[in-house]
């Protein structure tokens, strides 16, 4: 081999080596008590609850300069819990926090998944966001009083349409109001489609008797008087919906979807407290205040040990719902 | 010995009836697995369908093999880059294969502007370029351009390499 | 008509042409990045708006998407890697004109093709988007069904020479489709336990990894040593001859495509396919399919174009996103604190026109700037062979790689290929194979859907006189045959076809 072939690949390794790191921004150095850079991993895909929910933070962290730089990246599969398995491999990354929620927790269970929200460092609950019982306008009920009767003589063909998998925030919501009134959540005729949009077309077409779903992208049918509220699944009536509480109703469940933060697990005491103080000094931030008041999502902030109560508790509630089902 | 030999290579497709009846148990097999104590609704649930397919996968590998035993053969495909008179040529492929592996198996080991590169080298290697000054230069250069445009401009991180931390 | 007209002239001020155009480059430079569909790329360029007044920002989001999926269909067809699902039905005739040197025309058919369909779908935006809102959602999971069972009695005409390969190709799809999580019931099918594989295969890894990775080794197998040819590049324009097959397609696009965009779960690659079997049931010119007919890039692209636009009226005037892309739209729009639904026309009149005008503007100008192109493209097929399919494994492997970050991808990747590279020596047609895992899931869903909705009825199947029509139309075309034979005509008989019964099982 001539010298020209030598000094061509010891170029190639070079560059290929020193270039990448040269022109990538240096990680973290020094130990300040203020975390610069974070990666923040979404276990769905773009457009997702996970995904606004985490980039509506990252920006309020780098517009009230809490942060210098926060990566939002997608990890999406099997319902999170693709994700959640990376975030549980990066034990003790303390520069990496994933967005997740209720969701992620029944998929757990379905997915089988080896991995469990318990082994995550919890670090803060951030939204709630109550689901809706909803009918179209040309609905024979009414009220929830109605739809629940004719749920009872007959679960089979009163069929209830939801856009989240089986363990999901809509599906769980008619399991337990169906527990509430003494239906058998085996007898349920949950239809599943593909996110609120789907949905909300087969409400809005009189194709399934009623849905259950987020707020979000129901507001504006909602406000045109298309579709027809029943009930809010919330313990609080919600601001802007003209419609009873389910325990109002009659039917004692009080039910929200929620999202928060979680960490690797085996994190050092001062990365999660660091973290959990930039998470509270982002939710005091005026542009949080502002993206929930947009998003149409209510407060719900729970730093740490509070946090970690809650993810127990609805961890156990999930799974009382889903080994009914046969799912866990 | 010699005369089964060459009936079995004459034929050789029938190894993909193998292949789509290896194909058509494991669809089976798996879908009985599927627990049927769970809320159905509805005349078909989860195992209909991968019944169905399994089924027809079985039936579909008996009808190719009579057509091979009886004579019928597939047609390899051509195209403007494939010679079809010469023999295969089994050590580009494998060398192929062996570039492609190397950048998988490679990748979350010394990151992907290098393995990426060897991906590419050796690939236009196997296939039969002999540019020893051109072609990692080459390879080096795309590998590096594409780390840059995804990491540093879309955001979208790959891995850096063993030197991303030091600097 | 005035509303669009100030639309018109919102969307023409030198800013927001400059937003428009800025959209339309990047859009098409990421689309053509491998692994990169237009959702993704909607996605990554919304932060480069934060900050901009909101009708600035629509504007250049606009760009971005037609851009992006025009984009997805440059790298299909000149490397036989489709960059996101409604591209995949262009590789099948998009590439092996590449190969013969009309790359260019190829190119240029499918940038007209993108310009037609949008520019059609978005008239009849305006035109229908009310009455789209009333009716798009009756479309219901039986009618679903039934396009799908006429979808599978289509997959008939691109089984190939060999009717029991193809079937054995299509079966090789389906049993592609059914990995993963059971949407219905949580089930586990075929995952093995591999949370991996728990959302299924995606289409365009299938796509990808049959076209490329399977003709990169089959190719390998079989290298031509003989003298380098560089692929000839060709004329760059398109010819007479050429235009007077493409202008049909692109006008028959829309037909199929902007209905399909506009209902809920339609989406772009059965309405592409459709039309793909359309124009080569309608073409004079049979003997090209399969070798680079130019009709089966004219038609499929106009297609997904126009479904694009169908896709934009359910999402401004019910808030429903159909597609991916759609729903990182939304989540753009409620970053503005603007809420797509019945109402949007009414509140925000000067932003829903401003950004239909500026669709037609972002069209235009994608046209302006790609027909220019397409010659340039088209030369880098002119690079030696060893480099182009080193090339074409490199991308796919980025592709593959840059979503998850994941080894697994790889692997399941190149696992598909070696079966794309038995399927080529033996003689299995790739094309069922990709059909299979696009109608398979998406029939399976909405038959039980159908039937969970009647609570197991078998009625619920033909309870909307929708699916009752395509039934019928299914019957006809499959009965005419038959009927033919028993009715004495001067031509020879149709061949039986029993494979065809099969497939509607």
């Amino acid at each position: 081999m001539s010298v020209k072939v030598w000094v061509a690949v010891a170029t190639a390794v070079l560059a290929v080596l020193l270039v990448p790191p040269l022109l990538t921004p240096g990680a973290d150095s020094g130990e300040t008590s203020q975390v610069r850079t974070l990666r923040v991993l979404v276990p769905n895909q773009p457009g997702g609850g996970y995904d606004i929910t985490a980039r509506t933070a990252a920006k309020a962290m780098e517009d009230a300069d809490l942060l210098r730089n926060a990566e939002v990246f997608n990890l999406p599969g099997a319902g999170g819990t693709v994700g959640l398995g990376r975030t549980v491999g990066e034990r003790g990354n303390g520069k990496l926090i994933m967005s997740m929620g209720l969701g992620v927790v029944g998929a757990v269970y379905t997915n089988k998944s080896p991995n469990s929200l318990l082994d995550t460092t919890p670090i803060a609950k951030l939204i709630e966001e109550p689901d809706i019982v909803v009918v179209s306008k040309d609905s024979p009920y009414t009220s929830l009083q109605q739809l629940v009767d004719a749920w009872k003589a007959n679960p089979g063909t009163v069929t209830v349409g939801g856009g989240s998998a089986p363990g999901g925030p809509d599906h769980m919501a008619p399991m337990l109001m169906a527990k509430a009134v003494g239906l058998q959540p085996k007898t349920v005729n949950y239809i599943q489609f593909d996110g609120g949009g789907e949905l909300l077309a087969s409400v809005l077409g009189g194709k399934v008797a009623f849905g259950v779903s987020g707020v979000g992208e129901y507001r504006d049918q909602i406000k045109a008087g298309t579709l027809r509220v029943l009930a809010v699944t919330s313990g609080k009536r919600v601001d802007g919906i003209d419609a009873p509480t389910l325990k109002e109703s009659g039917v004692d469940v009080e039910f929200a979807n929620w999202r928060g933060i979680v960490a690797p697990p085996g994190i050092t005491q001062t990365d999660r407290d660091k973290l959990v103080d930039l998470l509270g000094r982002m939710h005091r931030t005026p542009q949080w205040a502002e993206a929930l008041q947009r998003n149409g999502w209510t407060d719900a902030f729970a730093p740490g040990e509070g946090f970690k109560t809650f993810l127990d508790n609805e961890n156990k509630r999930v799974a009382t719902v889903l080994k009914d089902l046969g799912l866990a | 010995m010699t005369a089964t030999r060459s009936w079995l290579r004459e034929r050789s497709e029938l190894g993909i009836c193998a292949l789509l009846v290896a194909l058509g148990v494991l669809v089976l097999t798996d879908a009985l697995r599927i627990p049927t104590d769970f809320a159905q609704r509805g005349p078909v649930g989860p195992k209909a369908v991968p019944i169905l397919v399994g089924s027809l996968l079985l039936v579909v590998a008996v009808l190719l093999a009579r057509d091979v035993l009886r004579g019928g053969r597939g047609e390899a495909e051509g195209g403007e880059d494939v010679d079809l008179t010469e023999p295969a040529d089994w050590r580009t492929v494998l060398l192929l294969c062996g570039a492609f592996l190397a950048n998988a198996a490679l990748i979350g080991v010394v990151g992907f502007p290098i393995s990426g590169a060897i991906l590419f080298w050796g690939a236009a290697y196997a296939l039969g370029s002999r540019a020893f000054v051109r072609d990692p230069l080459i390879a080096a250069g795309l590998s590096i351009l594409t780390f840059v445009v995804f990491n540093n401009l879309l955001g979208v991180p790959l891995p850096g390499g063993p030197l991303m931390e030091v600097f | 008509m005035e509303q669009l007209l100030n639309g018109f002239a919102t969307a023409l001020t030198p800013t927001h042409l400059l937003f428009a155009a800025i959209g339309v480059l990047l859009g098409t430079a990421i689309g053509v990045l491998p692994g990169i569909g237009p959702a993704m790329a909607v996605a990554l360029l919304l932060p480069v708006t934060y900050g901009m007044e909101p009708t600035g920002a629509f504007i250049m989001f606009a760009g971005i998407y037609y851009g992006g999926m025009f984009g997805g269909s440059t790298t299909s067809i000149l490397l036989n890697t489709p960059g996101e699902s409604a591209a995949v039905v262009t590789a099948f005739e998009g590439n092996p004109m590449a190969r013969k040197g009309r790359g260019a025309q190829a190119l240029a058919a499918a940038a007209i093709g993108h310009f037609a369909g949008g520019i059609i779908g978005t008239i009849l935006i305006v035109l229908l988007a009310p009455f789209v809102a009333k009716h798009a959602v009756d479309i219901g999971a039986p009618d679903l069904f039934a396009i799908m069972v006429l979808a599978f009695i289509a997959v008939t005409s691109v089984l190939g020479a060999s009717r029991i390969r193809g079937v054995a190709s299509l079966l090789i799809g389906l049993t592609l489709g059914l990995v993963g999580l059971d949407d219905m019931t949580g089930q586990q099918r075929l995952t093995f336990g591999s949370l991996h594989l728990a959302d299924g295969i995606d289409v365009v890894v299938v796509a990808v990894a049959l076209f490329a990775v399977g003709e990169a080794l089959w190719v390998a197998a079989h290298l031509r040593r003989k003298p380098f040819e560089p692929i000839p590049v060709g004329r760059p324009w398109l010819s007479r001859a050429d235009l007077k097959r493409t202008w049909k397609p692109w006008l028959r696009g829309p037909a199929i495509g902007f209905p399909f965009g506009a209902i809920p779960a339609g989406g772009a690659e059965i309405p592409t396919f459709l039309s793909y079997v359309t124009e080569k049931r309608l073409s004079k010119n049979k003997d090209d399919w399969g070798k680079g007919a130019i009709e089966g890039v004219a038609g499929p692209e106009s297609t997904a174009s126009a479904s694009a636009a169908g896709t934009l009226v359910t999402m401004l005037t019910l808030g429903l996103p159909t597609t991916a892309t759609a729903a990182v739209m939304l989540a753009a729009f409620q970053q503005y604190g603007i809420q797509p639904g019945p109402l949007l026309f009414q509140r925000e009149a000067g932003l829903v026109w401003a950004l239909i005008a500026s669709l037609f503007i972002g069209l235009t100008l994608l046209l302006v700037l790609n027909l220019p192109l397409a010659p340039l493209w088209a030369k880098l097929l002119r690079i030696p062979r060893p480099y182009l399919y080193a090339g074409i494994l490199f991308f796919a492997s980025v592709g593959a790689y840059a979503v998850n970050a994941d080894i697994f991808d790889l692997l399941l990747m190149f696992v598909i290929g070696l079966l794309g590279f038995a399927m080529r020596r033996y003689g299995l047609p790739v094309l069922p194979a990709i059909i299979g895992v696009i109608l398979g899931p998406a029939a399976e869903q909405q038959m039980r859907r159908s039937l969970q909705l009647s609570d197991g009825s078998l009625t619920g199947l033909v309870n909307s006189p929708m699916a009752v029509i395509v039934y019928v139309v299914v019957l006809l075309i499959v009965f005419f045959p038959l009927l033919k034979r028993f009715v004495p005509s001067p031509t020879p008989p149709a061949a039986p076809t029993p494979e065809r019964h099969k497939i509607d099982a």
